[in-house]
């Protein structure tokens, strides 16, 4: 595999040499940072002839806010907040990252209660997450009333977690030793009505989206991402799994309470657009089935270990600690030197590796379907750049 | 057009061995045109999925008591935040308008991003122990990440449900959370003299304090003479 380095300014010198001939010629477009279907400043440089996209090179750092330097001088306790802002849409999940590292570092035990809240808020995490991309995906793809339906849906999930945790987006719910705080009293039952709700939606969902020629014609055979090309890529998540590769955090390396729950891994098998699309509604459906069986049994205990102080003190080396999110593998590394602070914190986010599968999914093929191929990648571009 | 995605070869990616996986997979499902039909049964199939996803739409047209639109200005007087919700930070006063704060600063010490600025009296005259005089709260910087509601000991934070915090004047932010300057609730109802405990509380406006975005003057930001800002 040979790596190719040459500069932006190179290629389009080369690109745009002497040719005055009257055919079509190779010219450079810049799709973003400002581009309504990027989902916030990612800034794609496409390499054109034509409408056929010849390369697709993403450039990164409009959003850049140096959350693994700030997290150096702040304790464990104040680096969970920052990531909120990372994939915002998994907040809690990100919460989850820093905390079990940290916890896995310092040798803290949780309780099986915290664990098993812990786990049905990640699922109800991973729902809302693909609830939104269902609607943006819609609209991306020039239908605007999938979002309506897919925003009313995740509202009314909205209004669960925000009962427990208080806040929509930035939840800051997990904290290295517990939770922030217990669950609201009303919580168990409303997370069941929730799911009598929403599981006739998703047949609504189908209705709208799935069963219309238009859009499976839009995803299908486009974006075509080989199962090789994904692991080379380093692609987790959805994407790996829309390519036939069946792994999945939950499943092969069980943390929180999911060896107790008893659910499937959808994989799809030549890795389109489509696949993607069917993994990640089929993903809704899982989760759906993680939180009923885990929520009537959640144990009894405190929902935080210990007293709550900033002064957690990691043993001096190198820590690695990774859980699924909604998109894939969020890896958090930490390198310690005995202080309450880290001495280097680094984020593996899923999203970084997903976005380069982009270019070998769509390379030859017309721009708009580049439009369908990037929104069954959901990336969020605050989590590629941090 | 066929996509011309490069498939590598055995040879530049070997074989990925990933264990043991217990995933047990889902099969997918079809698409119309993914199975061999005929020309007739796609074009059927294809007429019904845009025919049922019209009759959805058309349905919840024909139901307006399932529409969720919150008309948010016009249900402010209705509206109701969940206790837990995350809005503008309060220190809390009892009914005789004393507060619980001991100036201990430790939300100061754990705030993420510096937001809690506070300024203690060393020693009350009246008690002798150090008291609360400004407890500065900088919106503009403040992340609500409910720390230092957490971390208090004294339980005097409270984060309250007010959320419509937009302002024309950044400066506007910056608040004084306590209404007067002072010992605490305990150590004043210890004080046996009522007019020497009242005489503790020196009263404090909401936009008062050192940081100089708050009603200071600038270069070229004039003096901001605003007490409370006005409800448009």
């Amino acid at each position: 595999m040979t790596v190719e380095v040459s500069s932006l300014k190179e290629l389009v010198e080369q690109a745009s040499g002497d040719d005055r001939s009257p055919d079509t010629q190779e010219y450079f477009v810049n799709m973003g940072p400002q581009h309504p279907s990027t989902h916030g400043v990612l800034r794609l440089v496409l390499k054109l002839d034509g409408e056929r996209v010849l390369r697709c090179i993403p450039v990164l750092g409009y959003i850049h806010r140096s959350i693994e330097k700030i997290s150096e001088h702040m304790n464990y306790m104040n680096c969970v907040h920052l990531t909120d802002r990372m994939d915002y849409l998994s907040s809690i999940m990100n919460n989850w990252a820093v905390s079990k590292a940290v916890e896995e570092a310092a040798g803290i035990e949780v309780n099986s209660r915290i664990q098993t809240i812990r786990t049905i808020f990640a699922e109800l995490e991973r729902i809302q997450s693909h609830q939104l991309w269902w609607g943006v995906l819609g609209m991306d793809l020039g239908a605007f009333t999938p979002f309506l339906y897919g925003i009313r849906d995740r509202e009314v999930l909205n209004d669960v977690m925000e009962e427990t945790v208080g806040a929509r987006l930035t939840m800051n719910y997990v904290l290295p030793g517990g939770l922030m705080a217990d669950i609201h009293p009303n919580f168990v039952h409303r997370v069941k009505e929730f799911i009598k709700y929403f599981r006739p939606k998703l047949d609504e969902y189908d209705d709208l989206l799935t069963n219309n020629v238009i859009i499976q014609e839009r995803l299908r055979n486009v974006g075509i991402l080989s199962p090789q090309t994904a692991v080379q890529y380093g692609a987790t998540g959805p994407v790996l799994r829309g390519s036939g590769v069946a792994f999945d955090l939950r499943k092969d390396h069980p943390y929180g309470v999911y060896d107790q729950a008893d659910f499937e891994v959808p994989v799809g098998t030549i890795g389109d657009s489509w696949d993607r699309y069917w993994v990640r509604v089929e993903e809704m459906r899982q989760s759906m089935n993680i939180v009923e069986q885990l929520l009537d049994n959640i144990p009894p205990g405190d929902f935080l270990v210990k007293k709550l102080n900033s002064k957690i003190k990691i043993p001096e080396g190198r820590y690695y600690s990774q859980l699924e999110t909604a998109r894939g593998i969020l890896g958090v590394f930490i390198v310690s030197d005995k202080k309450d602070e880290p001495y280097r914190m680094h984020y593996r986010s899923p999203n970084f590796n997903n976005l380069w599968c982009l270019e070998p999914m769509i390379k030859g093929d017309y721009i708009a379907s580049l439009i369908g191929a990037m929104s069954s990648l959901d990336l969020v571009i605050p989590d590629i750049d941090r | 057009m066929t996509t011309t995605t490069p498939v590598p070869t055995e040879t530049e990616c070997p074989p990925i061995d990933f264990g043991e996986l217990k995933s047990e997979c889902v099969a997918p499902r079809p698409s119309i045109m993914g199975q061999k039909r005929g020309l007739r049964s796609i074009l059927w199939l294809s007429f019904k999925g845009i025919v049922r996803g019209l009759l959805t739409t058309l349905s919840y047209f024909r139901r307006p008591s399932t529409v969720v639109t919150q008309q948010y200005p016009e249900n402010r007087e209705t509206l109701e935040m969940f206790e837990r919700y995350r809005g503008r930070l309060s220190l809390i006063h009892n009914e005789e308008g004393e507060h619980g704060c001991t100036a201990c600063q430790i939300c100061e010490r754990l705030c993420p991003n510096a937001s809690i600025i506070i300024t203690k009296d060393k020693k009350n005259e009246a008690t002798g122990k150090p008291a609360l005089d400004q407890f500065i709260w900088r919106q503009d910087t403040c992340t609500f990440c409910n720390i230092c509601v957490l971390v208090c000991p004294f339980d005097t934070l409270e984060m309250t449900g007010d959320f419509e915090s937009s302002v024309y004047d950044r400066r506007l932010l910056v608040f004084n959370l306590n209404e007067y300057a002072g010992p605490t609730a305990g150590q004043l109802d210890k004080l046996e003299d009522d007019e020497l405990a009242k005489a503790q509380m020196k009263p404090m406006k909401k936009y008062q304090g050192p940081v100089p975005m708050c009603g200071g003057e600038m270069d070229g930001i004039p003096k901001l003479d605003v007490e409370k800002p006005t409800d448009v």
